[in-house]
């Protein structure tokens, strides 16, 4: 059921949380979890057992959620299945702002799940209360400290807002986007069984919200398509959609019906509801994050041909490869371009064609600069992507000063910043994993918009570029 | 008779599955080019429409009761004059006798002998998340074997439709092959609008199917028609 932004507002910006049903045997997790909360923690728990553990934890303990002080923004329920409608009964008395249910043995697992989540929709829904869940990771605001998980970040927030039919994903895509890209997130909500708070109540919530710029979303399926349809037909065309599909094949669709009790359409028809509304279909962790990078930091993007740069002749062949089976294009640059290249580049053992394939025209920062430059200026090109390799190559280019006295790296990280074109680097391990993560990290911290490899670049161009120029007016 | 009328006929004789005959008269009423099709409830009957339509005509069997017309010999087909077309009707309804003799038998259709063009199917089913979808696809092996198709969820606008028609592999047929007419691709896509809105606006319909459309360079007409209804308690 659609509930007005309001109401919405107030559970996702909860100043008073409440934690029904920690214990020990799981660590308090959630009162660990909700620990950062800037505004008020409180626990409920009737277990006399579990009690000085709470209160160990600096966290006061009440036994019943109606003894909390109120107003009680957002509850967090974790108790066994057949207490949850007791501890609902209680919400409800007390106006708290909605409720976020971890627990699960619903419509996933029996019929007496089936028939206790009908009765838990029926009192939230009775009672015009947000009801996320059951069977989740409840509310992601890093702002107002509210978490899924210990291993997320507070405090600080970005663009971004993450729609998850699983936990495990939710929390994956906030840490992942941060540690890859550097981009953190607004707010995100695990939803689970979705038994009243479905994906497009959340879309629709995030779509008016202004601090979110990209929406994310990882779908196993919905109660109510048609809605969907509709929703992100308003929705994706002013702002961009990602949708990361669970259970696209027969195996994959039964694993999500034991998952979240979703029912199965065919990916075929999820492929026209991205199509039709202009959602981005991902099909992975590392797609959705990279995409909504390349969103976030590349600007609007205006065409698929690229002039891509290579450290030797071997990389340069496979980057094209992977780039054309994108639909992508490398073709060839400007007389312009050429005239310049010829006039410096050394073609023994290298080529300037496009791929440029660099070898030791790259050696000293200088040159560096000035090839990036021509690259930029050159008029058959949409975008420039940069190989940078790790190893000694990569070692030697940080030594070397160029005539203003920055390395390379700052270097680059300069001319992304004035760059006239979209500019991306690609930082492929090798066997040097450990070097390759610290060189993406220094590039991030530079705001260099960095991937793991060229198929993860060429991907997240290409759908950031459908999303800029192929989708329907809005 | 309008579609209203023709639902209404199949469900008074309890039928959720309307004849060839009623299908394309309610596509043809919705805007979609069919290959002109009437019934003749006896052979005068039969003969006539067949002299107004021209020769060669196609006969076929039209029962509620008799699903597959080809296999018990219900259809016949490049009939060139007034006496082969008595011949055909009569060896029809022998053919559907012998088959069925308690078969409720409304005639037979007459129908003209469309020229070859380029085979496509066009359809409509419900999905149990999004309602109805449209699939588009060519005709024949290409949609059997290799399930060359596309799919758009209900309503689609002119966009979907182009990328709908744009989107099969076999695209390349369409724009004409080896010399081969090219299809009349506009006419496709409008006749995909068209069935969109025509669907939209009954949701008593379950599924649809044209197999096949023939495409030629200019036009486009459905061969075959095939409209089942939802039971009249979902709908």
């Amino acid at each position: 059921m659609p509930f007005d932004s309001k109401t919405l507002d107030r559970v996702f910006n909860p100043k008073t949380v409440v934690v029904v049903g920690d214990k020990k045997a799981t660590q308090y997790s959630w009162l660990r979890n909700m620990k950062t909360v800037q505004g008020r923690l409180f626990s409920v728990q009737v277990d006399q057992n579990e009690i000085p553990g709470i209160e160990e934890l600096g966290v006061t303990n009440y036994t019943s959620l109606l003894d909390v002080p109120g107003p009680v923004d957002y509850v967090l329920v974790a108790v066994p299945r057949k207490v949850v409608p007791i501890v609902l009964s209680d919400c409800v008395k007390a106006k708290v702002g909605g409720v976020g249910i971890f627990t699960s043995g619903f419509a996933e697992t029996d019929d007496e799940g089936k028939g206790l989540q009908q009765l838990i929709a029926k009192m939230a829904t009775d009672a015009q209360m947000p009801l996320i869940g059951p069977n989740c990771m409840g509310l992601f605001n890093p702002k107002a400290g509210v978490r899924h998980s210990v291993d997320q970040y507070h405090g600080e927030s970005g663009p971004v807002a993450f729609i998850g039919q699983s936990g495990t994903h939710t929390i994956f895509f906030s840490t992942t986007l941060e540690a890859v890209h550097g981009i953190k997130l607004a707010k995100s909500v695990s939803f689970g069984n979705a038994a009243v708070m479905d994906v497009s109540d959340f879309i629709e919530y995030f779509a008016q919200d202004p601090e979110v710029k990209v929406i994310g979303a990882y779908i196993e399926g919905t109660k109510n398509g048609r809605r969907l349809f509709e929703t992100l037909r308003k929705v994706a065309a002013r702002k961009p959609v990602l949708i990361w599909k669970g259970g696209q094949t027969d195996a994959g669709a039964r694993a999500a019906n034991s998952h979240t009790g979703s029912m199965a359409s065919s990916q075929a028809v999820w492929d026209a509801l991205m199509r039709q509304t202009g959602a981005i279909r991902v099909d992975s962790l590392d797609e959705i994050v990279d995409t909504t990078a390349a969103i976030l930091k590349l600007g609007e993007l205006r065409g698929p041909r690229g002039a891509l740069v290579c450290m030797t002749g071997g990389e340069s062949v496979v980057i094209t490869d992977t780039f054309s089976k994108q639909g992508l294009q490398v073709p060839l640059l400007s007389d312009k371009s050429y005239g310049e290249l010829s006039s410096f580049f050394n073609v023994i053992g290298g080529s300037y064609k496009n791929p440029l394939d660099v070898s030791w025209n790259f050696q000293s920062t200088d040159m560096a600069n000035r090839l990036l430059g021509i690259l930029d200026e050159d008029a058959n090109t949409d975008f420039l992507g940069l190989e940078i390799f790790v190893g000694s190559m990569g070692r030697r280019r940080e030594r070397d000063k160029d005539s203003q006295g920055r390395s390379f790296f700052d270097a680059v990280a300069d001319f992304a910043k004035g760059s006239r074109k979209p500019f991306f680097a690609m930082v492929t391990a090798t066997s040097a994993e450990k070097e390759a993560v610290e060189i993406r990290q220094v590039l991030r911290e530079k705001g260099v918009l960095a991937f793991p490899s060229f198929q993860r670049g060429a991907i997240a161009y290409r759908k950031a570029l459908d999303y800029w120029t192929d989708r329907p007016a809005g | 008779m309008p579609f209203d009328a023709i639902v209404a006929v199949a469900r008074k004789e309890k039928r959720l599955m309307l004849t060839e005959v009623e299908a394309k008269q309610a596509l043809k009423e919705a805007g979609i080019d069919v290959v002109d099709t009437r019934l003749a409830k006896d052979k005068a009957e039969a003969q006539r429409i067949a002299r107004e339509i021209g020769y060669p005509v196609v006969l076929k069997i039209v029962s509620p009761d008799i699903i597959h017309k080809s296999d018990i010999g219900g259809v016949k087909v490049g009939l060139a004059d007034e006496a082969a077309v008595s011949t055909a009707f009569d060896e029809i309804m022998a053919a559907t006798k012998k088959a069925n003799a308690k078969a409720n038998v409304h005639g037979v259709a007459v129908q003209a002998m469309a020229k070859q063009g380029t085979e496509v199917i066009l359809g409509m089913s419900k999905d149990p998340q999004f309602g109805p979808v449209l699939m588009f696809g060519l005709g024949g092996v290409l949609v059997e074997v290799l399930k060359d198709v596309a799919f758009r969820i209900v309503p689609l606008t002119p966009r979907d439709a182009g990328q709908m028609v744009r989107e099969i592999k076999g695209y390349p047929v369409l724009e004409g092959y080896r010399g081969q007419d090219p299809a009349d691709v506009a006419r496709l896509e409008q006749a995909i609008l068209t069935l969109s809105e025509f669907v939209e606006g009954h949701p008593e319909i379950k599924e649809l199917d044209m197999n096949p459309i023939f495409a030629y360079k200019d036009g486009i007409a459905a061969v075959d028609a095939r409209i089942v209804l939802e039971d009249e308690a979902a709908s």
